[in-house]
């Protein structure tokens, strides 16, 4: 039984029809370098769009997680696209106003680039601190750790031509 | 010339929907027609005795029946008027069921419009009928098998026993292909050469079986009943006849060794070798690559048997029949980067662990890790690999491995009951007779088996890990083993192409030779009086492979045990006063049944009447016995005598594929529109550009030609030649003002009824848009003009 046609059909369209032919090997997801981390695994997130199930498809860390390395592609003995379907539902997620757990702190990062060209770790660290307190003993350990290397910028100097920066970023928003 | 015109009833199925009265009173009104009846049902033996005592009564020479479809009821009706005396070939049908009545059931009024046409088309066609006749040619009674696997073996011993003579031509020094070299077989787990061996030594003593082995076939021509096979036979370097097969004296003192082919690389074979000890014929053979000349085996040998100066010998002979059993190759499984096969040294093959489970193998039956020689404790099998792969491009499953898999696993539990084993599988295949059971069995045995499909084997410390998601509990897993087999897939064997080339035989995607018939002629080619066997039609197990190579036997005996054959008089033929000696045609012919001789000469044995030789000829110097070009014409002028519809369509189906498309219709009772009226022909490539040009020219709105889809022609080609010629002429229809859109060329498969309506359809719709034909040309006066 599918559940929504509708999302099934959506995911589809931008992944490919191939993904009916998924035989839920599981080479996708042995083959992902991220897989300790992901529930569901790939492979069932390819079953829960199959059956067409998009709240779970949709609201979870793993479509998060794909680093885009695509060995669940090359490796796929369908000739499936995994990775596409996982870029499929966070598109489809984003549309539905789903945020990845760490969207946050990418709408910040994007901003300093807008703005500034390049990034400063502390202004931006003081920043995301700022809006998620939570995570700040954790950061705080790093920074330690990394300030002495030299790894912290203190102050935002500005790239020489900012408003490409700019150009690059709006043009990739499209 | 007396036409007796029999328009059928079919119960309710025709008279349901048209008018018979007047159907039956219309055909009396065309040219020659000396009597026109309505009968219940023609078939019956009424209707077959009412037709024959019209022909004597009104003298008739020809007959036409309106009723079902000719591929139901034409040999019935040839039958029923050869009874009264007539050529069989004075018969012609109109299809008013499948092709009128029963998708037109909502407008019968056209559709007796329709059927009145169809009638005038029969009825100008049957006027040109010719009496034929049925050739007989004499065969040879000789048969070729090409391999001696299991399959070769079964179909060359069950004709040789029949009393037919075989050519038995073997590529490798021994015959017995892979089965000679597994361990025990499935189901049954019997020893695999034990039970082989009696065959192989069975086809060597039989007297009618001439062995040709470490041999290749070369060249053949001719065609069904009459091959001319050329061939040459390897130098072994030895004389067969001298030889004892002893091997001791040679290969003892042979200072070459190089890893055996048959142990699939962990045994080793001097440069002077037997296969092994069953081999047959039982025969040493100097390995050109690995020896050096030193020349210590001619001196070693007593029956002074070596010839280090040996020649190939060239060989020829002719047969009536081919039997195509060059079985299969195992998948290389070095192009799995990820399993490490051939970095690793402890993952094997599935191949390879037969050899070490065989107690004649190189390890005398121990299962041990390649690495340290020591007994696996831990072993893993690999399914699918190399099958049912995209990224390898074999989508095909391999069929046996699953079940070879259970059955090695099964050997070494029962040998090593200690041995921890895990089947990693995608889908368990276990359908046969007895094959469940087999894998209750394995079970039973303490088996695991775990479902996944394992994405990479890494080595570390000498062991082996295997990277998978159990996809049962959804875990990601790493797990060790101290040896894995790959179950290595079965791909063609590599002379399917050299062997394809020289037979003209079609492959199929997934590279194994196609069968005439997926379904209904398993072991016939596509090329008369050739038959294919065992595994080079895809992979199969043995018992369906000696199945295989038996029912190819009993077809070939068919064919040629009366000594000769009859041939349907559909061949083309060639007036050789208007050859110009192109050979447009030679190229053109799908059968390779027209010789290069001038002027051209089609040998009519070899000739399946495609047709699409007669459609290229610039000067129509060749024509076809059934379906002329004369004929066909007769019916396009028929068609567009009278011009009751619009849109009028001419529509050419071939019969293979679109015409039962078109009946398929009329059988599932799909509706469409009145518009079209339908040509048989043989193939979509015979619809020669004239009769297009003709239909238009007459006032046809537009033309439709339908054949097979693209790669499943009948005759291999023929609509990717109509498709060409449909190019050109679109060209031509063009340049002369007309839309080209009126001429449509469709592909549907005899099982797409469906799409065969839809497409008419959609032609139907896009003509109205164009308007009567002709509606261009005045536009561009229009034009022109202002
Ligand atoms: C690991 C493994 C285990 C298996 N175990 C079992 C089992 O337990 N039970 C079972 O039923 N099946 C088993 N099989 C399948 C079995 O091997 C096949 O069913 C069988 O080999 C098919 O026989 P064949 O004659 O079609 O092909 P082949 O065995 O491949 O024989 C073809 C022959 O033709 C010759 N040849 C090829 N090309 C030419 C040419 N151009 N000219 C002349 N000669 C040519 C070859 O040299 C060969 O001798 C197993 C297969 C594998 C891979
Ligand atoms: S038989 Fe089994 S192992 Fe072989 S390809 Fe088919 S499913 Fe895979």
């Amino acid at each position: 039984m599918v559940e929504d046609t509708e999302f099934r059909e959506q995911v589809l369209r931008r992944a490919g029809s191939e993904v009916l032919t998924c035989i839920q090997c599981g080479t996708c997801s042995s083959s992902c370098p991220t897989a300790h981390l992901m529930h569901p695994s790939i492979r069932q997130l390819v079953k829960l769009v199959l059956e067409g199930r998009k709240d779970e498809a949709l609201n979870n860390r793993t479509i998060w997680l794909c680093t885009s390395c695509l060995l669940c592609t090359v490796r796929c003995p369908r000739g499936i696209r995994p990775k596409s379907v996982v870029a499929a539902l966070k598109d489809l997620a984003e549309k539905e106003g789903i945020r990845s757990p760490d969207a946050a702190y990418e709408e910040l990062f994007l901003k300093q680039i807008r703005d500034y060209g390049r990034i400063a770790e502390l202004p931006m660290t003081a920043k995301f601190l700022l809006s998620s307190p939570g995570s700040a003993l954790q950061s705080m350990e790093m920074g330690l750790e990394m300030a002495p290397k030299g790894k912290i910028a203190l102050e935002i100097d500005r790239v020489k031509r900012p408003e490409e920066v700019k150009k690059i970023i709006e043009e990739l928003g499209k | 010339m007396p036409i007796g015109v029999y328009v059928c009833h079919c119960g309710l199925n025709i008279a349901g929907v048209l008018d018979m009265d007047e159907l039956k009173r219309y055909a009396e009104t065309l040219p020659d027609v000396a009597v026109a009846r309505d009968l219940p049902f023609s078939c019956s033996d009424i209707g077959q005795e009412q037709i024959q005592k019209d022909v004597a009564e009104f003298k008739l020479d020809r007959v036409v029946v309106a009723a079902c479809s000719p591929r139901l009821h034409e040999p019935t009706f040839r039958r029923a008027i050869a009874k009264a005396g007539l050529n069989p070939y004075m018969l012609e049908m109109a299809n008013i069921r499948e092709q009128c009545s029963w998708v037109h059931m909502d407008r019968p009024a056209q559709a007796t419009q329709k059927a009145r046409d169809l009638i005038r088309m029969a009825v100008a066609k049957a006027a040109l009928l010719r009496p034929l006749e049925r050739e007989t040619v004499p065969v040879s009674q000789e048969v070729l098998v090409i391999g001696g696997g299991v399959a070769g073996i079964a179909a060359a011993l069950d004709l040789a026993d029949a009393g037919m003579h075989v050519y038995l031509v073997e590529r490798r020094p021994t015959i017995g292909g892979y089965m000679a070299l597994l361990t025990d077989v499935f189901p049954t787990n019997d020893c695999s050469i034990c039970v082989l061996a009696p065959k192989m030594s069975e086809v060597f003593n039989h007297p009618n079986i001439t062995l040709i082995s470490y041999a290749e076939i070369l060249n053949v021509e001719g065609s069904v009943g009459n091959f001319m096979v050329q061939g040459q036979k390897r130098a072994r370097y030895i004389d067969e006849k001298l030889c004892k097969g002893c091997i001791d004296q040679c290969a003892s003192v042979c200072p070459v060794e190089v890893p055996s082919e048959y142990d699939f690389g962990i045994g080793k074979r001097k440069a002077i070798y037997v296969p092994y000890p069953q081999a047959v014929p039982l025969v040493a053979c100097v390995d050109p690559k690995a020896c050096i000349g030193c020349g210590r085996c001619v001196e070693a040998c007593q029956a002074d048997a070596v010839k280090l100066e040996q020649e190939p010998e060239e060989f020829k002979f002719n047969v009536g029949a081919i039997i195509v059993a060059t079985g299969w190759q195992p998948f290389d499984a070095t192009r799995k980067e990820e399993y490490g096969y051939g970095r690793y040294r402890d993952v094997i093959t599935s191949l390879q662990l037969e050899r070490l489970l065989n107690a004649a193998g190189p390890t005398k039956g121990e299962v041990v890790r390649p690495s340290s020689g020591q007994i696996a404790r831990s072993i893993a099998f690999l399914q699918c690999v190399g099958s049912r792969d995209a990224t390898v491009g074999n989508i095909y499953c391999s069929r046996i491995c699953c079940m070879a898999s259970l059955k090695n696993a099964q050997l070494v539990k029962e040998k090593y009951p200690d041995t921890d084993i895990t089947i990693y599988y995608i889908d368990l295949r276990a359908g046969g007779e007895g094959y469940e059971e087999f894998y209750v069995r394995a079970q039973k045995l303490g088996i695991n088996f775990v479902r996944a499909r394992v994405s990479r084997i890494e080595q570390e410390d000498g062991d082996l890990y295997l990277i998978f998601e159990d996809t049962n509990t959804g875990e990601v897993k790493r797990v060790k083993h101290d040896l894995a087999v790959l179950s290595i897939g079965l791909e063609p064997d590599r002379s399917a192409d050299v062997i394809g080339n020289i037979l003209g035989l079609s492959r199929r995607p997934d590279r194994f030779f196609e069968i005439a018939h997926p379904k209904m002629r398993p072991v016939e080619a596509h090329i008369d009086g050739v038959f294919i066997a065992g595994c080079a039609s895809g992979p199969k197990e043995i018992q369906t492979s000696i199945a295989q190579g038996s029912a190819a036997a009993a077809k070939a005996f068919k064919l040629l045990q009366k000594g000769e054959l009859e041939l349907e008089p559909t061949s083309a033929f060639v007036d050789r006063d208007k050859c110009i000696q192109c050979k447009l045609c030679v190229d053109i012919c799908p059968k390779k049944a027209i010789a290069v001789e001038s002027p051209a000469y089609v040998d009519e044995a070899a000739c399946k009447g495609c047709g699409s030789c007669a459609a290229s000829c610039p000067v129509n110097a060749i024509d076809m016995r059934l379906f002329s070009d004369a004929q066909i014409m007769a019916q396009v002028r028929a068609a567009t005598e009278k011009k009751d519809e619009f849109p009028l369509i001419v529509a050419f189906l071939c019969n293979w594929c679109s015409y039962g498309a078109a009946d398929l219709a009329g059988t599932s009772r799909i509706q469409y529109p009145t518009n079209a009226r339908n040509i048989r022909v043989m193939c979509a490539g015979r619809v020669d550009p004239d009769f297009v040009l003709e239909a238009l020219r007459r006032g046809a709105d537009g033309v439709l030609i339908a054949g097979c889809r693209i790669g499943e022609c009948h005759y291999v080609s023929g609509n990717d030649q109509a498709l060409q010629r449909v190019n050109v002429l679109k060209e031509v229809l063009g340049k002369i003002g007309l839309d080209p859109g009126r001429v449509k060329i469709i592909w549907c498969a005899a099982s797409e009824g469906e799409i065969f309506a839809r497409q008419l359809k959609r032609f139907v719709d896009e003509l109205k848009e164009m308007g009567p034909i002709g509606t261009e040309l005045r536009a561009g006066e229009a034009q022109e003009a202002t």
